[in-house]
């Protein structure tokens, strides 16, 4: 009852959906490996990505690949900010008080921008040959797909390479694994979780030049959705795991597309529900995620 | 009930009738909501504070109770015309406003009872999110459910029935119950299990049915206080119950102090009428004729942080307050005489 | 901590007593301006505040309402049930507004009219399009613009007598009250003229990718005539682009959620063959209409964001309309003229209540959007 094109078109929709999920939920994921924060304030530092890729594309004749790296600089910098003036006085505190005041900078954040740009939605085009329509073979997408999906790629394959050759990242590692042992060991904590803060909210501003370049517009509120789906991402693939956000967001993207693509209209209105049901029984099965590493610790 | 306890039951007894023949429908209309949030807090409280396990479905037990007992509430006359596909003993069913709660609360319980068992195998950030599921999938269903919930036009025009007495009550109840609770065999099972569940399951503590009871009398409790919301506000849609509800209760609850249930009366307080008194502020103040609407939220939001920065157990850090006894001669005597000394 | 929390305190203090500093020469007529500021509604209730204020400054710069100025008490709803009805109680009680307006959703019209009703205080939604409002809310409920029926049957009516449509593609936004109750008037009127509607899609607000739907779409044959799209401003863009990047041409029809520059902007030279109904097409010369979009951009420094800034204004003037006419600013008497109102000329249309109905009828704009660019196409005055 299905084409084959058609299928073959789900499985690229599913592709580019599931890349900009796995970016987000990485940059939850490494922070929450350390410090066990669910960083709700991470879908926000999207959306100043966002913003900070549309100033730059109005005002200026920089190149496109400027427009993507300067915010993903400035946002890596605004999140060691962040973590600087928020998170660090509450090292040690229950994981609770993280997460109230991850809410908290969410809310200042989200508010802020309100007070300064207005909320009105504003228009994320990008230059034509961006947006142009590519053909191969029977799936179509745009070239701002296909760059998506491999800058997500090549985003993922250069932090594989950080956390697994340099010493930062192998030190990234070792505080997941065990945050005091790694302190006993001489690494410098702060400095760990400062690369923890920049590089995920980095890959943050990436996803939201790819979100917002995705949906046309963006607006003040824009990054709830995808950070509560990377939590949800992150979650799946076992939170604190970095190949397992990548999957969590993966089968995320794919999920969605293909609840809405398969299932008869009627029920597309149940996606959410199916999505999360999912979500249950992965956890159900594997209560710590799909690949859930020996970090997690009880409670 | 000892001397103690009737004389602050009557105080504030007679405080809520003061309020209430004092106060115009404004400041009442804050008090309710003050009262609806100490209920919400205070049964999160049991799950989150007290058993330990993190959970963020309370909207969605709220939105189980403010859907059936508008269901139940509302006259058969609008139930024919709002609802036409309503099954015919429902639709002519008009129940009282106590019961229609009360039903709210037991459908919320019996829906938790029913998720908990495979839910409450989770612990921590797993059960958080799990429990966020529940709660995308209770709005799912009331967006989709269209014959009785009326999908996303939401249902409205419910009777105002709730006013200072009944939430004061409800909160009595909630705060009474809770209280007998965890000072029982069951609440030191429950901070047992928070403090070490290995430990608690080795002495012999039934984890689950512990974790299973804290759960359901959270979510009867959560499911009264979205009855009640809904008679307050009088429309009801599936947005209402959404995830700003759940953490503005968490909030409520982290700066109160977790486990502490006087600190999540006074977290619940603080936390309903300081937003309420920015608002103020902020309406009266501009800058350059530019209105500052967003600037209550950020200061809520930095008052927040520097609160659990410099106070991260919470206001009250999970102790209790022990309010002055006033006739209980033989044990006042020996602390007064202590302080003279001191 | 203790010494800047109180701090904090006084100052709040002192600056929520500030404004009981200023005199007034007059006693100000209180009208409350109830918007959501800030959170999800605020780009849609934003440009209506300003609209309302800016209203509220030209007719006290003309003088006033019966020899007193019109102060605009605006208490911030932030998109949260719970705060509206105590912004509104907070207007009656403690303020003691003579009127309300404001308002662009019917969820939160639904739970701040009641409230009004019952303490007898007139309440005009400004942008609220529940046609059943003012019926299950009270007497004192009035609307500014036009139901969704009345939209909903002019899309339907422009689509088959101008467009020739006979068959009917919709994909419609579950989450929303405002998106369902379209689709279904547009429905009714679509198939009662003779047409049918092929496929009824549905999604939810926020999605991106509308890309299962379009391929049922295009997998149907015969293809329909046209599509309609009930969808918040937020997806109107982007609906539109990707039905046009899929390689479909028939016209996008919807109510006045489509009404926003994002067609354009969103979908560019994709924008072509999109028709909307709406409450006032800015472009339209008459002076009325240029004078509002003048005397905005002079105040606010950049045109009308949308129509609720005009629906906004609409609304104060005629709130002010009914207390000139009253000659009082009991809210009892403003609620008999606001009844009485005929003929009253706004920038969104001629506003008149039929005796016993608070809904205007109103003439309802057809603007179409053709390479990014918006015209006016018809008015559709309903019988």
């Amino acid at each position: 009852m299905f084409s084959l094109p058609y299928i073959a078109q789900q499985l690229v929709n599913g592709l580019t959906l599931g890349s900009i999920y796995a970016l987000v939920a990485i940059g939850l994921s490494i922070v929450y490996g350390i410090l066990r924060l669910i960083n709700f304030a991470h879908g926000d530092l999207l959306m100043v990505g966002a913003y900070l890729a549309l100033a730059l594309l109005l005002n200026t004749a920089l190149p496109l690949g400027a427009a993507v790296l300067l915010p993903m600089i400035i946002v890596g910098g605004v999140g060691v900010l962040v973590e600087r003036l928020a998170y660090r006085p509450l090292r040690g505190a229950p994981e609770v008080a993280m997460l109230i005041t991850s809410l908290a900078v969410s809310s200042v954040i989200q508010n802020g921008t309100i007070m300064t740009l207005s909320a009105q939605p504003r228009a994320f085009r990008l230059p034509q040959e961006l947006i142009a329509q590519q053909k191969l073979g029977v799936v179509s997408f745009s070239t701002l797909d296909a760059v998506s999906v491999a800058l997500a790629v090549f985003l993922m394959v250069l932090l594989t390479l950080f956390v697994t050759r340099t010493r930062v990242g192998i030190a990234m590692r070792a505080c997941a694994e065990n945050l005091r042992a790694a302190r006993l060991m001489g690494i410098n904590i702060n400095q760990v979780i400062a690369y923890a803060f920049a590089i995920g909210s980095a890959l943050a501003a990436a996803a939201g030049f790819m979100w917002a370049g995705r949906f046309g517009s963006i607006e003040p509120f824009m990054g709830f959705l995808p950070g509560l789906k990377a939590f949800v991402a992150a979650v799946i693939g076992g939170i604190g795991s970095i190949p397992g956000a990548m999957l969590g967001g993966y089968l995320l993207g794919f999920a969605e597309i293909f609840f809405v693509g398969f299932l008869p209209p009627e029920l597309s209105g149940y996606r959410d529900a199916f999505v999360f049901t999912l979500l249950l029984l992965v956890l159900l099965i594997r209560p710590r995620g799909l690949l859930a590493t020996g970090a997690e610790r009880e409670g | 009930m000892s001397k103690n306890a009737l004389f602050y039951l009557a105080l504030l007894t007679g405080l809520v009738f003061l309020a209430q023949s004092m106060l115009n429908d404004y400041y009442q209309r804050i008090l309710s909501v003050v009262f609806i949030n100490i209920i919400l807090t205070v049964s999160l409280n049991l799950t989150n504070g007290f058993v330990g396990d993190f959970s963020l479905g309370h909207a969605a037990f709220m939105s189980i109770g403010a859907y059936l007992s508008a269901v139940l509430t509302l006259p058969p006359a609008s139930k024919a015309s709002m609802m036409p596909q309503l099954p015919m003993w429902l639709s002519q069913l008009e129940v009282p406003f106590v019961l229609a709660t009360i039903l709210g609360g037991l459908l919320a319980a019996l829906v938790a009872a029913v998720v908990g068992i495979p839910v409450l195998r989770l612990r921590g950030h797993y059960l958080a999110v799990a429990t966020l599921g529940l709660m995308v999938i209770v709005r799912v269903v009331a967006i989709n459910w269209t014959a009785v919930t009326r999908g996303a036009k939401g249902i409205n025009g419910l009777p105002a029935f709730t006013n200072l007495w009944w939430v004061f009550g409800w909160a009595l109840v909630t705060v009474y119950v809770i209280w007998r609770l965890v000072n029982s065999s069951y609440g030191r099972a429950m901070i047992a299990i928070r403090e070490d569940a290995t430990a608690a399951a080795a002495r012999g503590v039934n984890v689950t049915a512990h974790r299973m009871l804290a759960f359901c009398v959270g979510a009867f409790f959560a499911g009264i206080a979205g009855a009640l919301w809904g008679h307050l506000i009088t429309a009801i849609t599936p947005h209402s119950f959404s995830f700003l509800i759940t953490f503005n209760v968490v909030v409520m609850l982290v700066v109160g102090g977790m486990g502490s249930i006087s600190g999540s009366i006074l977290g619940a307080t603080v936390m309903t009428l300081v937003p309420e008194f920015l608002r103020h502020v902020e309406t009266n103040l501009s800058l350059g004729g530019h209105p500052l609407y967003g600037l209550s939220q950020i200061i809520i939001a930095v008052t927040i942080t520097l609160v659990m920065i410099f106070r991260r157990q919470g206001l009250l850090g999970g102790r209790e307050v022990q309010l002055p006894r006033l006739f209980d001669r033989q044990r006042a005597l020996p602390r007064a005489r202590v302080d003279t000394a001191g | 901590m203790k010494r800047i929390l109180s701090a904090l305190l006084l100052v709040c203090l002192v600056l929520s007593l500030a404004p009981f500093g200023q005199t007034l020469a007059a006693e100000p007529i209180k009208i409350g301006g109830m918007y959501n500021v800030t959170g999800g509604m605020s780009s849609i209730d934003a440009p209506g505040l300003n609209g309302m204020k800016l209203a509220a400054k030209q007719i006290n710069e003309a003088g006033g309402l019966l020899g007193r100025p019109v102060e605009i008490v605006a208490i911030d709803g932030k998109t949260d049930q719970t705060a509206v009805t105590n912004a509104v109680s907070e207007m009656i009680n403690v303020h003691k507004v003579v009127a309300i307006g404001g308002l662009n959703d019917s969820t939160y019209a639904l739970a701040a009219g009641p409230i009004a009703q019952a303490a007898g205080i007139p309440f005009v939604t400004a942008g609220a399009t529940l046609p059943t409002l003012p019926e299950q809310i009270g007497d004192y409920f009035f609307m500014t613009p036009f139901g969704d029926d009345a939209q909903a049957y002019a899309v339907a009516e422009f689509a088959v007598k101008d467009l020739g449509a006979k068959t009917c593609w919709m994909l419609v936004d579950q989450a929303y009250d405002f998106t369902t109750a379209l689709a279904a008037f547009f429905k009714e009127r679509f198939t009662a003229l003779g047409g049918e509607i092929v496929l009824e899609d549905k999604y939810q607000s926020g999605d991106t990718d509308f890309s299962a739907q379009i391929a049922r779409l295009k997998a149907l044959s015969p293809q329909p005539d046209v599509l309609f799209v009930s969808a918040i401003p937020n997806e109107a863009g982007i609906t539109t682009k990707q039905i046009r990047e899929a390689g479909l041409t028939q016209p996008i029809l919807s109510g006045d959620g489509f009404d926003t520059p994002l067609i354009a902007e969103v979908a560019g030279e994709n924008a072509d063959e999109v028709y909307y109904s709406t409450h006032a097409a800015l472009d339209n010369p008459d002076p009325k209409v240029q004078n509002f979009v003048k005397a905005y951009k002079e105040e606010y420094g950049r045109a009308p964001e949308n129509a609720f800034a005009a629906l906004g204004y609409d609304m104060m003037m005629l709130i002010a309309d009914a207390i000139k006419r009253a000659g009082s600013a009991e809210p009892k008497a403003i609620r008999d003229a606001l009844a009485e109102t005929k003929d009253f000329q706004g920038v969104t249309g001629v506003i008149s209540y039929e005796p016993g109905k608070r809904v205007p009828k109103k003439s309802v704009t057809i603007i179409k959007v053709q390479d990014g660019v918006y015209s006016f196409v018809k008015e559709f005055t309903p019988e």
